[in-house]
């Protein structure tokens, strides 16, 4: 047996995640609904030799662990809606200097303070645009508690790979909700090991990359003695304004991410095949959108479900070929209108792309959807 | 390279009816602003559109400042573009060579003060006179191969009439002979804009710029001075790298022997036989520039 | 780390990156006079430059570590000692410094600084104060004195200043002192005894900024400005013995405190393994 079934909160189940991913540092501060990630990872990071540190606030929190990532772990940390906003700055930095570390955001009611027992999917935005300036941007969205484990993993598998903090965005429903999970042995977990860099020389260049656009990362104390430096910066690692040469170094770090577009490519589909209604929806909406087609199948309606699990980059190509053959899209989602902006986009025309808003603190619920859909049916 | 002559200099002002591009260039604390104020102030009161942007971040330390003047009957972008300056004012040598890509070809003005304020990066040999990171090329190879303007002394002709920091309204002099506006409207732009105590003297400045004309050609001054002797083989001993040394001065008020001096720009080891080899230099030098050698004295 | 000063003489070229100098701090700045009593110090101490972190804010006083031949981190405004804790927690083989300015840790970064002191966490945090936000053209700072003129305070600052050190010793720190940059070698023995300190040790360093605070406030060129610091900084109130009550309106130099408390590092290691132990049982 390689897996063992358990049931898990959707905060126990990443925290468990995140040290099965070998997550060995984590720093936060309190806030709900994602407290519980850091309660459970008091007691389970230190049992496997790692340190967790509550600090005096969100900006702290992100800052120690990129410090941590710095220093050679594997680090996370997570927040809800305004230790988020807290942290873009930073998050910004990680993106620059190249450090890879993980990020959960456990979306709550916004803005400001806003609900914070209540679940939403107000921070997709944030999380795509949310820091100052270009940047490169990994955003996971799991619908499941048992998807929160994969994912969490798989969070830190491509923070190691692309070297960059990587964002998991769930909400408030599935962070408290019990659900079994198969937790798999620890031996089959594989999380790939961060690319170190060996040779110390002086004409060693730190942000240097091959073809996979991802630098060799120095390890402090191995000899590289190197800069670091949020400044635009050269290969060398120091500060630089020349513009052919920001340009190079800009599009290298953002082309991390083209490069490896196949990698971080993950959408489940359900029913598209000849679908004329395509319902996009991630997280815990998704699951609603899940159960209102089986509905509307039942009643003959040809609807389907595309559900983007790597939220960003968003899995373009395959939404566009299934847009292009359907008559309608609806986008049920917990926010006034955030990603069907992003479908609107990505479907630029080929068919009509409705929003499917809620703001209310409440789920969107099947019936909801199905009356959409039925709506949508009817003039399509 | 083409010697310059009376013509290369003398102005034929522009009728502006149309409107131009100005673009002001230094450092911090040379006052560019101050003379795209005036120009701005002056193109608005002859009743254009006028749109000034500016950076100055830094500038409070010696940082690049420039300031682009824009002025028609109808503007809408606030930068000029490379190739689309009408003029060039440069307070400061190396910036003027910096931003020439962005004058017109073939018909841009190119004003600049032939001061150079060689930032600390710049030099990179210990011997004076050794070729620096600064710019090489001499104002009259740059003047040379633009359509029309001048290199001037701006500093220099500003501290003769008693205030080295007038220089930028020498310069605004010197530009004010391309543009078609009568002087008592220059003078009356000026004392709006400048602190009142200083009216009289940047209203000197002005008219010294406007109505200046290039000396006649002087024999080349011997830049390459000698280098001092080595150190004589004492115990102690204490040596500055000229090429790491900014000039600040601590070293020279703060050696109790009095060993070291300015020399222009930069410190130097006048009396090497003082020094007892104390360190207070070494200890003080922002700037890693000094080393003093005494066997005797751990560092 | 060495109890002595090494045999070998101290040589600032070996501690830099010369393929970066001369450095771009302006003609007369403190900090360049603060940055060779730091290597001094790291020198006496015998700290391998590979095992040197140096962690800086944004600032001039930022970017001191650049110049730095060790592990340099130039992070965010404010935030050095929070980045730093994480690299110390995670690399506690790593001596860590953190170079900070006035307002880089006292008002964007203040919160990391005290709760850095209360933490006790073993890392050496360098303050340089010119009393000013050098980098940014000479603004007020949470240090500038009253009626001095900043490009913020044009008519002369109002505002009460914070006594670093007063600041840090309430919070916790271990070892606290301040010098100012004419004391030179007093700094660098001040910084070696923080580097040596187990915990968190605090250094208050007082610079001098020539270019927008000198030059403002008539204060002087580079000279006369680091020769009034004896005057200003009243050496006869020097603090030998430490552990004194702090005075008001004096800004004394020396250590005002050294106590042994239970560093953080070492806490946080023997918890986790309490916790393991009970796993165990
Ligand atoms: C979040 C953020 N706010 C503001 C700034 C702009 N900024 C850069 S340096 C600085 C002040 C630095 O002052 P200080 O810490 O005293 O250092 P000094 O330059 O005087 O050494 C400010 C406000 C910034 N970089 N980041
Ligand atoms: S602005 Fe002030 S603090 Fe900054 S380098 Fe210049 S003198 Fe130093
Ligand atoms: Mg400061």
């Amino acid at each position: 047996m390689s897996t063992r079934l358990t049931a898990l909160h959707g905060n126990h189940a990443c925290a468990l995640a995140a040290v099965a991913a070998g997550c060995r540092f984590f720093a936060g501060y309190p806030i709900t609904p994602s407290s519980e990630i850091a309660e459970h990872l008091s007691y389970e990071l230190p049992k496997v030799g790692g340190t967790f540190v509550q600090m005096e606030d969100e900006i702290a929190s992100i800052a120690a662990v990129i410090g941590a990532s710095l220093g050679g772990l594997r680090a996370m940390t997570a927040t809800s809606g305004p230790g988020f906003s807290l942290m873009q700055e930073n998050i910004g930095y990680g993106a620059m200097i190249e450090a890879p570390c993980v990020v959960i955001d456990v979306m709550r009611g916004g803005p400001s303070t806003g609900m914070p027992t209540r679940p939403a999917q107000g921070d997709i935005m944030q999380a795509r645009f949310g820091s100052h300036g270009d940047r490169p941007v990994v955003a996971l969205a799991p619908a499941s508690v048992q998807e929160i484990y994969t994912e969490t993993i798989r969070a830190f598998d491509l923070a190691e790979q692309l070297r960059t903090p990587v964002t998991v965005l769930y909400d408030q429903v599935i962070a408290q909700l019990l659900e079994s999970v198969a937790v798999p042995e620890p031996a089959t977990i594989h999380v790939h090991e961060r690319k170190w860099a060996n040779g110390a020389g002086a004409a060693f260049q730190p942000y240097a990359a091959g073809e996979d656009g991802v630098p060799a990362m120095v390890r402090p104390g191995d000899g590289h003695r190197v800069h670091t430096t949020g400044l635009t910066h050269a290969e060398s690692g120091f500060p630089t304004q020349v513009p052919p040469v920001v340009d190079r170094m800009m599009r290298r770090l953002l082309g991390k991410i083209d490069i490896h577009a196949a990698m971080l490519e993950r959408y489940e589909t359900l029913m598209t095949d000849d679908a004329d209604v395509l319902v996009v929806a991630y997280g815990i909406t998704a699951r609603a959108a899940r159960r209102a087609v089986m509905v509307l199948r039942a009643e003959g309606l040809r609807v389907g479900l595309f559900r983007p699990i790597t939220l960003w980059p968003f899995p373009e190509g395959p939404l566009r070929r299934l847009a292009g053959q359907a008559r309608a899209v609806l986008v049920p989602e917990m926010n006034a209108g955030q990603l069907v902006l992003e479908i609107q986009r990505l479907v630029a025309g080929a068919a009509p792309v409705h929003p499917l808003g809620r703001i209310d603190g409440e789920p969107i619920a099947p019936d909801q959807i199905v009356a959409a859909v039925k709506e949508l049916a009817v003039h399509a | 390279m083409r010697p310059l002559s009376q013509d290369d200099i003398a102005p034929t002002p522009w009728p502006v009816t149309t409107g131009m591009n100005i673009l002001v260039v230094g450092v911090g604390g040379q006052g560019v602003l101050m003379i795209s104020k005036a120009l701005a102030l002056m193109a608005q009161r002859r009743g254009f559109a006028v749109k000034q942007s500016e950076v100055h971040g830094m500038a409070k330390r010696g940082g690049i400042v420039f300031s682009h003047v824009r002025f028609a009957e109808q503007v809408w972008s606030p930068t000029i573009t490379r190739g689309e300056a009408d003029m060039l004012v440069a307070l400061e040598w190396a910036e003027a060579l910096r931003w020439l890509d962005h004058l017109r070809p073939g018909r841009g003005v190119f004003i600049a003060d032939t001061r150079q304020i060689v930032p600390p990066f710049a030099c990179r040999s210990r011997k004076r006179g050794a070729p620096s990171g600064y710019a090489r090329e001499t104002p009259a190879e740059i003047v040379g191969r633009h359509a029309d303007g001048c290199a001037l002394d701006a500093t220099g002709i500003a501290t003769a009439l008693g205030d080295s920091r007038a220089a930028n309204t020498v310069l605004l002099g010197r530009l004010s002979a391309w543009l078609d506006y009568p002087v008592a409207e220059w003078h009356d732009v000026i004392a709006a804009i400048v602190p009142k105590g200083t009216r009289e003297i940047n209203r000197k400045a002005f008219d010294a710029g406007r109505g200046w004309t290039p000396p006649a050609p002087d024999a080349d001054p011997d830049l390459v001075a000698a280098v001092p002797d080595a150190l004589p083989d004492r115990h102690v001993g204490v040596a500055i790298e000229a090429a790491w040394c900014k000039g600040c001065g601590i070293c020279v008020k703060l050696c109790p022997e009095r060993c070291l001096a300015m020399d222009g720009p930069k410190a130097i080891v006048a009396t090497p036989s003082a020094c007892t080899g104390c360190r207070v230099c070494e200890w003080l030098c922002p700037d890693f520039a000094v080393t003093v050698r005494n066997e005797g004295v751990p560092a | 780390m060495l109890d002595v000063a090494p045999a070998t003489p101290f040589d600032p070229k070996d501690y830099l990156r010369l393929q970066y100098m001369p450095h771009f701090m302006c003609p007369g700045c403190g900090h360049g006079i603060a940055l060779r009593a730091l290597l001094a110090a790291v020198h006496d101490c015998g700290i391998a430059k590979d095992d040197l972190a140096v962690v800086c804010g944004i600032g001039c006083s930022g970017r001191v570590g650049g110049y730095i031949d060790a592990n340099t981190f130039h992070t965010t405004h404010g935030r050095p000692l929070a980045f730093a804790t994480g690299l110390k927690l995670a690399r506690p083989d790593l001596t860590v410094v953190v170079v900070t300015g006035d307002g880089d840790c006292l008002a964007i970064g203040g919160n990391h600084l005290i709760h850095a002191a209360r933490r006790n966490l073993d890392l050496t945090c360098l303050m340089l104060n010119n009393e000013v936000y050098g980098m940014t053209g000479g603004q007020a700072s949470p240090t500038t004195a009253a009626t001095r003129l900043t490009s913020t305070t044009q008519s002369g600052a109002i505002e009460p200043t914070f006594d670093a050190c007063a600041l840090a010793a309430a919070a916790g720190a271990g070892f606290v002192g301040r010098e100012v940059t004419r004391q030179a070698p007093a700094l660098k023995t001040l910084i070696a005894r923080a580097l040596r300190h187990k915990g968190f040790s605090f250094v208050e360093v007082m610079s001098d900024c020539t270019e927008v605070y000198g030059r403002k406030n008539d204060l002087g060129e580079a000279p006369e400005m680091i020769l009034s610091q004896k005057a200003d900084m009243r050496p006869e109130q020097h603090n030998d013995a430490p552990n004194q009550p702090f005075r008001p309106n004096a800004l004394p130099t020396g250590v005002f405190v050294e106590r042994d408390l239970p560093e953080y590092g070492a806490r946080l290691r023997a918890h986790a393994a309490m916790i393991r132990g009970d796993t165990a049982r």
